[in-house]
This record gives structure tokens, C-alpha cells and sequence, in this order.
């Protein structure tokens, strides 16, 4: 029913037939690009950015049908990006402009954004690698971001084509030392340049007192303590230099095998019950040194169970939740949904859609995370247990589970500089590898799993449910996916924070020289103007109300009066026999004899879930305390802003979220000018004009891909380009067109 | 019987678990003459829930209660979903009355109701002799004063089936072109299947005509004169004709039908379903794919009237269901006017009601076979568009939600009827009825009878008025693309159409037509089956006329004002969740329309706070405080 058929010659299946009229004449191109004479200012190139190769007379396609029109340039390979420079720039709305990204403008490709790369031999997609005997006549980028980028290359000279073709083959798929990051290169050719931020608050997690504000902040100071043991990495690499653990664990225990088997404090509960996260022990096949590691264990799990702390439970999630290999498949499936060469392709797939959507499973990975995440909040709030995560290096699924727990039930990190820390703190510092898991570097394809993403799309999820609860909104975390590919920012480009501060240059030869400073993402003027941050901001947060002062206090009272009667646990008589069985268990896991499920086996355990999952959405929503998300079947969904944006035939133009927001805004500007205005009343002075921020307004509509459509601006052909307009014989306007598009016919 | 069982709802113990979600749900009231009259239940089911020993049971009309029931629970055909439960000990013989008298009731209603008396005299009562809300056509004023507002000024109000002989699914009035006489618009719509002839739907400001009609009528023999008559009226004064098969790529009626029932069961008896297994489950009742393809299509439409100043004709068969979906459909899209909550109504009573749409046999009152729910697909498409542009739209999904409630509750005549001569039949003789009955209505003249008339557009019959400020959209801003409100200016961008061309648009592309109509110049054609099939011209244009192109074409270039063009991709096609998974627990409100309302509400407290110390405020800055009232009636 919604076949190609309508879709009309513009579908795939038909050539163009050149009965149509060809808007390219020979002197039409020859007016459009006069070779070779482009200002060398139009490539604006960041500090330290070196231009590696270039071919001009490269045509931009418009990718929405198979009548290819599009823009001439210049197609620019650097060590920093992919850029295309367009020969006529169409003059942008300054409305929309000042919104668009400072760093990568529309046309650049970062090379550690581009995902695949094609070709098209006569007529024929075919990936490209390695050294090519025959050049393409097009070239198709497929990047990250989910952008598809078509270059035809079929007016540019042969030795151009060889040269850009290979240079950005080369560039973005063979393997790179880390040194040769480009991050290096721009911090030391911007080192003067200081970008700082005076009211960036989020807390970087290096140094010892930004722990022990984390442990005054979550009240965890009084069973957990924040150690230097590893200062300068004396213990391993893999560790920050400072982090938290149970207070009477006694260090030597944290050498013994270099950071493995100690429990690693991440948050603690308001109740006072802690998540924690350990590695696991390295597997040994000897008897005695499993000896020596499980009397270890014992050691140290009779510190940890031992009151005060709570009870512990453990979540092996090596073995008892999705495997990264899982996440891996199932999102290359999902992405390929999105990453779409022309409009028919679309249609095809449009009648299927949703179940092509699940059978990618990526919105199930989702769901599962979710899912587990609500298990543990459970544990942590309604049983009032110690949740312990493990994992081989906790460093990949612990961060997602433990910052996904964090977001749901702390506050502080639905605010901005709250998550932007706690991303700092259970990503960065806990040594989560974005340079392996981004594939950076181009040295094991194996190892790219987009975890850090599914962590973002988990918290849209929660974004999107509940709206008023974050302080951020989607945009934001759109943005923030984009970033994990621009190398300017050290923030996602190291594997460990051990990795980040070798390479710094502190021991480099030329002492003299200052280390570098990197820019970390968190500074966020670095890419966007102060108007287009108001987009990352959401005008609905509903602010936590300030508590009066005997409240407060009435509350420290009762925290501390728990704390001090830790015998009177209501949990503990029914589980006493758990308790030693649940050592006994966790220890024959991580001496490699996996038994799977065993947290599962009890049985009482899903519904206590069932239960405290219904009683929390039975109830109203308090934004400022737990927040759970739905995760029934139509409640999981796309995140349409991410995914969808690059699709020209998604956008809704005066439609979408955006046109809300304009109303929005403005409504929180009146009320805000009103408030101004009663507290004036009532201090009897004069009022300054309130300088809320707006969207652009009346100009034109925006569309629904909003600020990202503007990238769509060149890509659209003219009104209604039916036969009528040939029908019409209307000449004036076939004319006017051509300036800007060009069709090629049978490309 | 009605009354008896609607006391004992009282002496229930309150639903259970029908949690109160901030969605304008009907009054209780109202809800127990739903449950009597047998609208609602689709099937009953009852069971112990408390006791653990779960005996569940499926009642249908006619069977028998088989144990003393804790808990009924009523799956509406409307997707509610309502749990009552009896409390233990003391009421067990009350539960028992009230589930067989609820058995009963639609057992009785499902036997009985086609023509059966409304209850919505009580009601009525209170509401004396005064104007309806919304225009609801029945008068030549009616159309006229419409016909102005549209600016259609080669066009005149035809009074030819006044008294329902032309046809008697059409309304009493109907637009036709100024230029043809009342005998010539007898005889052509003889040649239209039912007699439903070319009619005016809307007129853009920009000069183009959306018209629909029904299928020509194959088997008549028109003469030369019929045929020119008929032309003039398919050609409206423009020299470019656009037909437009609105049947082409649609879900017949069954699968519409059958896609509605796959829709409800998914919605229903949620526990069927895996959470993993659900995408494919709602891909599997083809029902978004079916709103899907509405959207496309009207949005094809919507560019063909906005394009060129030409007249495009709507064309369906039976002209009573795809076409009225298209047309509203289409005006959503062009017509800013049609966006308001006063323009929607006065739509969806010109479109569907007036036009005759057989709502009773649809929505399967009477049993027939021909059910089908084209209006509640039409009112999905809208909920589509509410979710694409939320500023555009003056009315709410609250709004829409109870539009799509009030389908089945039988206190209005609006959506009870199959053609407006039933209608208009039926009032006549209800008035009368009731004025033997009730001693109000002796006094009022038998004269305004019809003003008498309730329609489903007295929303404070059903609802209250806090529910009633709810169909209002915070985010409406019709100031958004100002130029839309001054919209009888001639717009540029329409060019004359070439010398009279005609078309065919189907499957996405247009085709040149050799003629309009069937009969030209071969007569031995007639024998053609019913649905006529355009012979093709063969032409050169042919290719490149399926260059025609797709509304995303329009891209970046600025719309025309006013004009909407909805996304339908797979991905952006939606569930309607508030109103299909109503009977769900864990479906919660929640989302940034209220959250703007709740602004919105903030702003309205700090004027007034501030108008109470500042009288002298200038009464321009303040809000229009709102009203029920002031909401459904006109405001600009």
C-alpha cells in the first residue's frame, strides 16, 4: 500500500529518464565554479589544524532522491576533519546561525566521526578500504553522528580524486598512535588560548577533596573514606589516582592485587546503603593462589558485612546481564535504520518499520538496562541492602548501571553540573576506555561497543518520560553524543584517567614547556554561543524548592540517628542465612567458576521488584526524589532528535518540540518579568528589563529538526518541481534555479 | 430498567482501579447511561481478584452469572477499561443484580437499539431554545454565512434537496457554482452514485476549490447538455482539473475494521503481549500504517490545492467516508481557520455529519457488516498532527479524546444517525415526542424546533467546566506565522493553470486525462463496471509527470502560510497512547503540553496578583481570562 509506487519516478527503482528537464548545461557549470580562485579564508582552520589533501570541483549530492542535484566545492581532508566547502554558501538565516556549532560547521566530518566509507563504481555501493586499484566516481561517508554525506566526484581531475580519496581512506581507517590525536596538536598550538569557564561548577574528580566533598555531599563519609593510595599511579593504571572505599578496608588490601577485589564506593543512598562497584580477581588455574584469593575475599568481605554497613548484595554483571558483544550487534542493526542514502530506501522500510526496530533489540538492551537499574535502586532503597556491582575491569557496564542508578535516584544529577559530574566521575574517572569503546584509533573494530550511548539513550528515556525532573534536555544530550567524536576535548579520548595524565607531556624531554591544558566538553562556550545554549537548558526543570532550615535539621537528626543504631536493621532477621551463603557464592564467581543466576534464584526477588516498580508509578511524581522509568512495551521508544535529524524527508517544518518551545519561552519570560515587577512593588525600585532568553521568532518557521535542520538548508530543491512548473513553460523561474542546483542527469 | 440500575450504581464500593489521570474522563453520571444503554461494554468479565481462587468468567449478552462476582471488570469499546469491585460481605446479592442488570442492559440495547430514543432529554431540558455552539447546517443561513467566511464568491448555496429528493444522504443545502441553475444541478447529480454531485468543500483564499463527489453513475445515459453542465461544475471556473481518487491505496472498510479490532485487543488484554514482542504486535494490526497513508495522501492533496489556482475534486464511490476524511484532513493542513477549536467542530459537522458519513452503520451500531471506523481513523490522523505541530492547534488531545468518547454516547443525535434526512426526521419527531411527554417543552413553538436540537457540540452536557478549559492547547500561538490570519489576500505564488488540462492523481503522480467524465465520446463505454476507470492519455509528459512531487520537495523554501506538511515516516507515526492505552495501569499523564499549562496558569495567578495592586494596568497586557463559553465559541 505505501510501496514505491507513490513515491513516483523519484523511487529508486527507475532511472531518471532525461525526457526531464536537465537543468545542467555546459555553461551553466562553468559559471559556478571558477576554478581554483577560492579565498583561502573560507577554511577557518582551529589552532594547530594542518590541511592534508583537498579536490575541487566536488559536488555535494542531495541525497533525498536519485535526481542528484547539489552544491559545487571544495572538498578539504585535514588531520582534524573532513570539509566541504561549498562555492556558493547560502546566506543562513543569522536567526539560525547563531545556533549552529562553533567547532564543526555543516559540511566538516571529524575523522573520528566517520563510521564507513563508500564508493560507487558504476552504479555500485562498495565499501572502501585499504589501497584501492580503481577510484570511485562517488563517495558515500556514513558517520557516527548518523550523518550520510554523498560527494560526487566525477567533475574533479583524476589525480585530485586519487589524492583526497586515499587521503581520507588513510586518514580515517588505519590505525593511529594515540600521540597522533589531535588533541595533542591543537592543545599545544592553542596553549595560550585559555578557554576557561569561571562558572563551569562540575567537579573533576582529581583531586582528593573533590571525594570527599562527593562522600560529605551523598552523607557517606562516615562508613566509606577517600584514599591516595594510588597517587601517581604507584598502585595501577587503571584507577584513578584517588577514589573511596569502605573506611576500615586497610590499604595494603588495595595493593595486594592491584585495585581487583576491593569494593569501590559510587554513591550512597540517603538511607545510608551504598553502591559499590569491584573488579574481578584475575583467573587462576593454581590451587594454592585460588587459596590465597579466596581467604582474600573472605577478608575482605567480613569488613564490608560487618555493622555498619548493610547488607550486601551482588550483581555479577559479567555473566547476568547483557553481554557487550550484545550491545555491539545490536546497535550496528539499529543504526543501519538511520543511515539512509535516499528517500526510497526509506519507503521500503517504512511499512516494516517497527518491526525492524525490534529485531535490531537495540530499544530491548535499553529496556534491559532500565530494568536493572530499577532492581538495584530497589535493593538500595526499599531492602535497604549495599548493592555491590562486578565486572572484569568495572569499567564498562558498572559505569552505565552505576551512573544510571545515580541519575534515578539522586537529584543533584538531573541538574546540569550534576550529571556533567557524575559522567566525570563514573566514566572518566572510572576508567571507562573511550578511546577502545569509540574505536578511536582505529585499532580493533571488536572492541567498539557504544556503551557510553546506551547510557545516554537510557537517560533520554528518562528525559523524555519525565521532562520536568532534568535540568538538561534532549538537545543536550544529542550534543553530547556529537562531542564524543571532536578531538578538542580530552574528555572522551583516553582510556583511563592514568593514560590521560602520562600523555599530558608532564615528563616530555622539553621540561620547560608547560604541560598541556586539554579542554574538557564540559566547557561548552568552546562549541556553542551563550544564545544556542539556552537550547541545552530546559525551561521546565522544575527547581528543587529550598527547604527551611528546622526541616533540614530535623532531617540530619534522623539520618544520623540511623546511623548510630546500625543493629536495628529492619531486613536483617529473615536474611541471616543469606548472608554467608551469598560470600560463599560471589566467591566461587570470581574464582571463575561461574554460576549463573543465582541472584535470580530467590524467588521472592521479582516480585519485590513488581511491587516497588507499581507502588512508585502508582504514586505522583516527586521530580526532586526517585524517578523511574516505564519499561513496558510502548513506553520504550526512538530517540527521534538523535537519530532522525540528518533525514531531510523527517523534517516537520513549523512542527515539533520546537515550535512548543518558542511559546514556552516566551511564557517563562512574562512570568519571570512579572515576578519582577510584584518584587518591585515590594522594594519599591526600579526594575531591569529581564534578558530571557528567546528563540528566534516570526523569521521563519523552524522545523522540527531544529537546530539541527539548518544543516538541510542547501539539500532541498525548489518549490514543487512538478511538471506544471514545464507544463507552465515558466522560464523565469527555471532560470533562477539553476544558480543554485544542478541535475546531472543520469549520474 | 434504566433508572433502576443506574440507582444501584451508586451502592457500588467505586472503582478500584480506574485511576484518576488527569484525562478528562465523562462525568460519572454520564458514564453509568453509557453502562445502561449498552454502548460500552464489549464484554464483561468477572472474577475474584481478592480472594486469590481467581474464577474468571466472560459475560456476553444472554449469559448467565455463574457465582456471586468481587470484581466486574468492563472492557469499553472506546479502550477503557473499568474495574469494579464489591466489597466483601454484604453486598454480594446487590453484585449479583448489578451484573446481570448490566448483561441484561446490552443485551437489550444490541437487540434494540437502532432506532432507539436518546436519552438526552434530561439534559436537554435545562438548556431551553438557544443557539447552538457550532453551526450545525441545517439551515440556508448556515451555509451562507460559511460560504462568506470562506470568501468563495463564484459559488451560491443550492436549496435543491430541501426537501431530501435529490438524495437523502446529502444535506438540505449544499454550495454549488454560481453559474448553474438548480434544474442543471437535479440532473447531474442523477449521473452520481447516490446522487452525490460535485459539491464545494472549502475555498483556498488563493483561488483553487477543494471539491468532492461521488462515483459517476455509469449506468445512466446523460445527453450532451448533462455532460456540459457536469463539466462546468467538476471545473468550478478553473482551467486546470485535478481528480482525485480517494479510494486509491486505502484500506478497504474491512481492513480498517479488522486493523481497529487487532488494535483494541493489543491495547486491551495487555499481559498477551511481551514488552520485547510489542513493536511488531501494533505493526502486526496495520492500524498506523493505515493512518500513515491517510496522512500521505492528504498531504499530497493539501499541496495539489496550495500549488496551482485549480479545482481539485475529490472522488470516492460512495463519497460518504474517504472523502470526508480527506477533505477535513486537507483543510487541517491548509486552512489555519480549520485549526481552531470553533473551526474543527463546525468542520467535522460539515464534513462528516452534514455530508452524510453513515456513522451508525461504522461504528457498528446497527450490526451491520459495514462497520468500519473511518471517523475514529480520522480522528487519529488529527491526534497525529496535534503530536507534529503542537502550536498549531487551538484544541488539545484532550479535546480529541473527547470527541472520540462522545462517538458512542447516545445523548446527541450527531453521531446516531446515518444521513442528516434520519437526522432531521428523527428531531422532528422527537420534539413532538417529547413534548407530550415533558410539560417544558409544551410552551416553546413547534417553529425552533430545531434549534431545540442538542448536538455533541454542547460539551457541558458530558463534561465539566474544568474539563471543558482542558480542550483548550496551551502551546497554541497563533501568531506564529502572522500573515495566516489575514488569509482572503490573493496569494502570489498560485499561478493560472495551463488551458484547461485535466488530471488524474493517483498512486502519487499525476496523469493527464483525455476527459472528465465517462460518457464523452463513446457511449458503448457505459458498460464499464461501476467504478470508472480512467483511460490514460498516452503522452510523452506521462514519465515526467510522476516527477510530481513529494511534499518533502518543499524543504527549506518557505510554506506557503498556513500550509502544514505532516511527516509520515514509519519512525514518526505514533501511538495514540492516552487513548488507546487508557485501560492500562501504567499509562500515566504526563508530558510538556501541561507542564505549559501549569505555566501558563502561573501567569494568570501573577496578573491577577498584580491587577489587584495596580488597577491602573493597562488592560491590553493582560490575559483573556478564560471561560468555557468564550473557548468554544469564535474568538477571532
Amino acid at each position: 500500500m505505501l510501496g514505491k509506487g507513490v513515491v513516483g519516478g523519484g523511487g529508486g527503482t527507475k532511472a531518471p529518464k532525461p525526457s526531464f528537464v536537465s537543468y545542467v548545461r555546459p555553461e551553466v557549470i562553468l559559471r559556478l565554479h571558477p576554478v581554483g580562485v577560492l579565498p583561502e579564508d573560507l577554511l577557518c582552520l582551529p589552532p594547530g589544524e594542518q590541511l592534508l589533501c583537498e579536490a575541487s570541483t566536488v559536488l555535494k549530492c542531495v541525497q533525498e532522491d536519485s535526481c542528484q542535484r547539489g552544491v559545487y566545492g571544495r572538498l578539504v581532508c585535514t588531520d582534524f576533519k573532513i570539509a566541504f566547502l561549498g562555492d556558493s554558501d547560502p546566506a543562513l538565516d543569522s536567526d539560525e546561525t547563531q545556533f549552529k556549532n562553533k567547532v564543526i560547521g555543516e559540511n566538516d566530518i571529524t575523522l573520528h566521526c566517520v563510521d564507513q566509507i563508500y564508493g560507487v563504481f558504476d552504479e555500485k555501493k562498495k565499501p572502501l578500504f585499504g589501497q584501492l586499484k580503481k577510484y570511485p566516481e562517488k563517495l558515500i561517508i556514513h558517520c557516527k553522528d548518523l550523518r550520510v554525506l554523498h560527494f560526487c566526484l566525477r567533475f574533479t581531475k583524476e589525480e585530485e580524486v586519487k589524492r583526497i580519496v586515499s587521503g581520507i581512506i588513510h586518514h580515517t581507517q588505519t590505525p593511529k598512535l594515540l600521540k597522533r590525536l589531535f588533541l595533542f596538536s591543537y592543545a599545544s598550538a592553542a596553549q595560550n588560548h585559555t578557554a576557561s569557564d569561571p562558572r563551569n561548577h562540575t567537579v573533576m574528580f582529581d583531586t582528593l577533596q573533590d571525594w570527599c566533598w562527593e562522600l560529605e555531599r551523598t552523607k557517606g563519609s562516615m562508613k566509606y573514606k577517600a584514599v591516595s593510595v594510588n597517587e601517581g599511579y604507584k598502585i595501577c593504571d587503571r584507577l584513578p589516582a584517588y577514589f573511596v572505599v569502605p573506611t576500615p578496608l586497610p590499604e595494603e588490601d588495595i595493593q595486594r592485587f592491584q585495585g581487583h577485589g576491593i569494593p569501590i564506593w559510587c554513591w550512597s543512598c540517603h538511607n545510608g546503603s551504598a553502591l559499590m562497584k569491584m573488579s574481578a580477581l584475575p583467573k587462576e588455574q593454581d590451587d594454592s593462589a585460588l587459596q590465597v584469593q579466596r581467604s582474600f575475599l573472605d577478608g575482605v568481605y567480613k569488613t564490608v558485612h560487618r555493622p555498619p554497613y548493610e547488607i550486601v548484595k551482588t550483581e555479577d554483571l559479567s555473566s547476568n546481564f547483557v553481554p557487550l558483544q550484545e550491545i555491539q550487534t545490536a546497535y550496528c542493526k539499529f543504526k543501519q535504520l538511520f543511515l539512509i542514502g535516499n528517500s526510497s530506501e526509506f519507503w521500503d522500510t517504512d511499512i516494516k518499520w517497527f518491526s525492524l526496530l525490534e529485531s535490531s533489540s537495540w530499544l530491548d538492551v535499553i529496556r534491559r538496562c532500565l530494568k536493572k537499574a530499577i532492581e538495584i535502586s530497589e535493593c538500595l532503597e526499599a531492602q535497604n541492602m549495599n548493592v555491590l556491582l562486578l565486572e572484569e575491569n568495572a569499567s564498562d557496564l558498572c559505569c552505565l548501571l552505576s551512573s544510571l542508578v545515580q541519575v534515578m535516584m539522586d537529584p543533584h544529577c538531573r541538574t546540569r553540573t550534576g550529571f556533567q559530574s557524575l559522567i566525570q566521575k563514573e566514566w572518566v574517572m572510572g576508567g571507562h576506555c573511550f578511546l577502545d569503546r569509540c574505536n578511536h584509533l582505529r585499532q580493533s573494530d571488536k572492541e567498539e561497543v557504544p556503551v557510553f550511548l546506551l547510557f545516554l539513550d537510557c537517560v533520554w528515556q528518562l528525559v523524555h518520560q519525565h521532562p520536568p525532573a532534568f535540568e538538561f534536555t534532549e538537545t543536550y544530550l544529542t550534543v553530547l553524543s556529537d562531542s564524543l567524536y571532536i578531538p578538542i576535548f580530552s574528555t572522551f579520548f583516553f582510556n583511563s584517567p592514568h593514560q590521560k595524565d602520562t600523555n599530558m607531556g608532564r615528563e616530555s624531554p622539553d621540561a620547560q614547556s608547560k604541560p598541556l591544558t586539554l579542554l574538557t566538553v564540559w566547557d561548552w562556550s568552546v562549541q556553542f554561543e551563550p544564545k544556542a545554549q539556552t537550547l541545552l537548558r530546559n525551561p521546565l526543570y522544575v527547581e528543587k524548592p529550598k527547604l527551611d532550615k528546622s526541616q533540614r535539621k530535623g532531617m540530619r537528626f534522623k539520618h544520623q540517628r540511623q546511623l548510630s543504631l546500625p543493629l536495628t536493621q529492619s531486613k536483617s532477621s529473615p536474611k541471616k542465612g543469606f548472608f554467608r551463603e551469598e560470600t560463599d557464592h560471589l566467591i566461587k564467581n570470581l574464582l571463575g567458576k561461574r554460576i549463573s543466576k543465582f541472584i535470580n534464584s530467590s524467588d521472592e526477588f521479582p516480585d519485590s521488584f513488581r511491587e516497588f516498580y507499581e507502588n512508585w508509578h502508582s504514586k505522583p511524581v516527586d521530580y526532586h526524589g526517585l524517578l523511574l522509568p516505564h519499561i513496558e512495551g510502548p513506553e520504550i521508544k526512538v530517540w527521534a532528535q538523535r537519530y532522525l535529524r540528518w533525514i531531510p524527508e523527517a523534517q516537520i517544518v513549523g512542527g515539533g518540540r520546537v515550535a512548543t518551545m518558542g511559546k514556552l519561552l516566551e511564557m517563562m519570560e512574562e512570568v519571570q518579568s512579572l515576578q519582577e515587577k510584584i518584587n518591585e512593588r515590594h522594594r519599591g525600585a526600579e526594575a531591569l528589563p529581564a534578558g530571557a532568553p528567546c528563540l528566534p521568532r516570526n523569521s521563519a518557521r523552524l522545523s522540527s529538526l531544529f537546530p539541527f535542520a539548518l544543516l538541510q538548508r542547501p539539500s532541498s530543491k525548489p518549490v514543487l518541481p512538478t511538471s506544471s512548473w514545464k507544463a507552465l513553460g515558466d522560464e523565469d523561474d527555471l532560470a533562477k534555479r539553476e544558480d543554485e542546483f544542478v541535475d546531472l542527469g543520469d549520474v | 430498567m434504566l433508572w433502576r440500575s443506574r440507582g444501584r450504581k451508586g451502592s457500588l464500593s467505586g472503582p478500584k482501579s480506574a485511576r484518576a489521570n488527569r484525562m478528562p474522563e465523562p462525568r460519572t453520571r454520564q458514564f453509568g447511561s453509557c453502562l445502561t444503554s449498552g454502548y460500552l461494554p464489549e464484554a464483561g468479565r468477572s472474577g475474584g481478584g481478592v480472594s486469590g481462587l481467581s474464577r474468571v468468567q466472560l459475560l456476553r449478552p444472554g449469559s448467565q452469572l455463574k457465582f456471586i462476582p468481587e470484581e466486574i471488570v468492563i472492557y469499553g469499546r472506546d479502550f477503557r477499561l473499568l474495574k469494579v469491585g464489591f466489597e466483601a460481605g454484604g453486598l454480594e446479592p446487590q453484585a449479583f443484580q448489578v451484573t446481570v442488570a448490566i448483561v441484561q442492559a446490552r443485551a437489550q440495547s444490541s437487540q434494540t437499539q437502532q432506532y432507539r430514543a436518546v436519552t438526552l432529554s434530561t439534559a436537554g431540558q435545562a438548556s431551553g431554545s438557544r443557539k447552538p455552539p457550532i453551526p450545525l447546517l441545517e439551515t440556508s443561513e448556515d451555509w451562507e454565512t460559511e460560504l462568506k467566511q470562506q470568501g468563495a464568491t463564484g459559488w451560491r448555496v443550492s436549496t435543491v434537496n430541501e426537501r431530501f429528493d435529490v438524495a437523502t444522504s446529502l444535506s438540505c443545502y449544499f454550495w454549488v457554482p454560481n453559474g448553474v441553475l438548480d434544474s442543471a444541478v437535479r440532473r447531474v447529480f442523477d449521473h452520481f452514485h447516490q446522487g452525490r454531485g460535485p459539491r464545494l468543500s472549502w475555498h483556498h483564499p488563493g483561488g483553487s476549490d477543494l471539491l468532492r463527489c461521488g462515483g459517476f453513475y455509469t449506468t445512466s445515459d446523460p445527453n450532451k447538455e448533462d455532460i456540459r453542465a457536469m463539466e462546468s461544475m467538476l471545473q468550478a471556473g478553473h482551467s486546470e482539473v485535478v481528480l482525485v481518487d480517494t479510494v486509491d491505496e486505502m484500506p478497504s472498510l474491512a481492513d480498517i475494521q479488522l486493523a481497529h479490532l487487532k488494535l483494541r485487543a493489543l491495547c486491551l488484554h495487555d499481559s498477551s503481549v511481551a514488552d520485547d514482542k510489542w513493536l511488531s504486535a501494533l505493526e502486526g494490526t496495520r492500524w498506523l500504517d493505515f493512518v500513515r497513508s491517510c496522512l500521505r495522501k492528504a498531504s499530497d492533496v493539501s499541496v495539489l490545492v496550495t500549488s496551482r489556482d485549480r479545482s481539485v475534486v475529490l472522488q470516492e464511490r460512495g463519497d460518504r467516508d474517504f472523502n470526508g476524511l480527506f477533505s477535513s484532513l486537507v483543510q487541517l493542513l491548509v486552512a489555519p481557520e480549520a485549526r481552531t477549536l470553533f473551526g474543527f467542530q463546525s468542520l467535522v459537522q460539515r464534513e462528516w455529519v452534514a455530508a452524510g458519513h453513515p456513522f451508525l452503520t461504522r461504528l457498528g451500531e446497527t450490526g451491520a457488516t459495514e462497520e468500519a471506523p473511518v471517523f475514529l481513523l480520522f480522528l487519529d490522523c488529527v491526534w497525529q498532527l496535534l503530536q507534529q505541530f503542537p502550536a498549531e492547534f487551538e484544541f488539545s488531545e484532550f479535546f480529541l479524546l473527547a470527541l472520540h468518547d462522545s462517538v458512542r454516547v447516545p445523548d446527541t443525535l450527531t453521531f446516531l444517525r446515518n444521513t442528516p434526512w434520519e437526522r432531521a426526521k428523527k428531531s422532528r419527531q422527537f420534539n413532538s415526542y417529547t413534548q407530550v411527554y415533558t410539560p417544558g417543552y409544551s410552551q416553546t413553538p413547534a417553529g425552533n424546533s430545531i434549534n431545540l436540537q442538542l448536538s455533541v457540540w454542547d460539551w457541558n452536557l458530558r463534561y465539566s467546566n474544568e474539563q471543558i478549559l482542558q480542550f483548550h492547547n496551551p502551546c497554541y500561538d497563533p501568531e506564529h506565522h502572522p500573515d495566516a490570519w489575514c488569509p482572503r489576500q490573493q496569494l502570489s505564488f498560485m499561478a493560472p493553470g495551463p488551458p484547461s488540462s485535466l488530471w488524474l492523481f493517483s498512486r502519487g503522480a499525476l496523469t493527464p486525462l483525455n476527459q472528465l467524465c465517462p460518457w464523452q465520446d463513446s457511449p458503448s463505454l457505459l458498460a464499464v463496471s461501476s467504478r470508472w476507470l480512467p483511460r490514460l492519455a498516452v503522452s510523452s509528459e506521462n514519465l515526467a509527470d510522476q516527477e510530481w512531487g513529494l511534499p518533502s520537495h518543499w524543504g527549506a523554501c518557505p510554506l506557503p502560510p498556513g500550509l502544514l506538511l505532516p511527516g509520515y515516516l514509519g519512525p514518526q507515526i505514533r501511538l495514540w497512547r492516552r487513548c488507546y492505552l487508557r485501560g492500562r495501569p501504567e499509562v500515566q499523564t504526563s508530558g510538556s503540553a501541561l507542564t505549559v499549562a501549569g505555566l501558563q496558569d502561573e501567569l494568570s495567578c501573577l496578573q491577577e496578583l498584580l491587577r489587584k495592586w495596580t488597577p491602573r494596568i493597562s488592560p491590553g497586557d493582560q490575559c483573556k481570562k478564560k471561560d468555557p463559553n468564550a473557548i468554544l465559541s469564535p474568538t477571532h
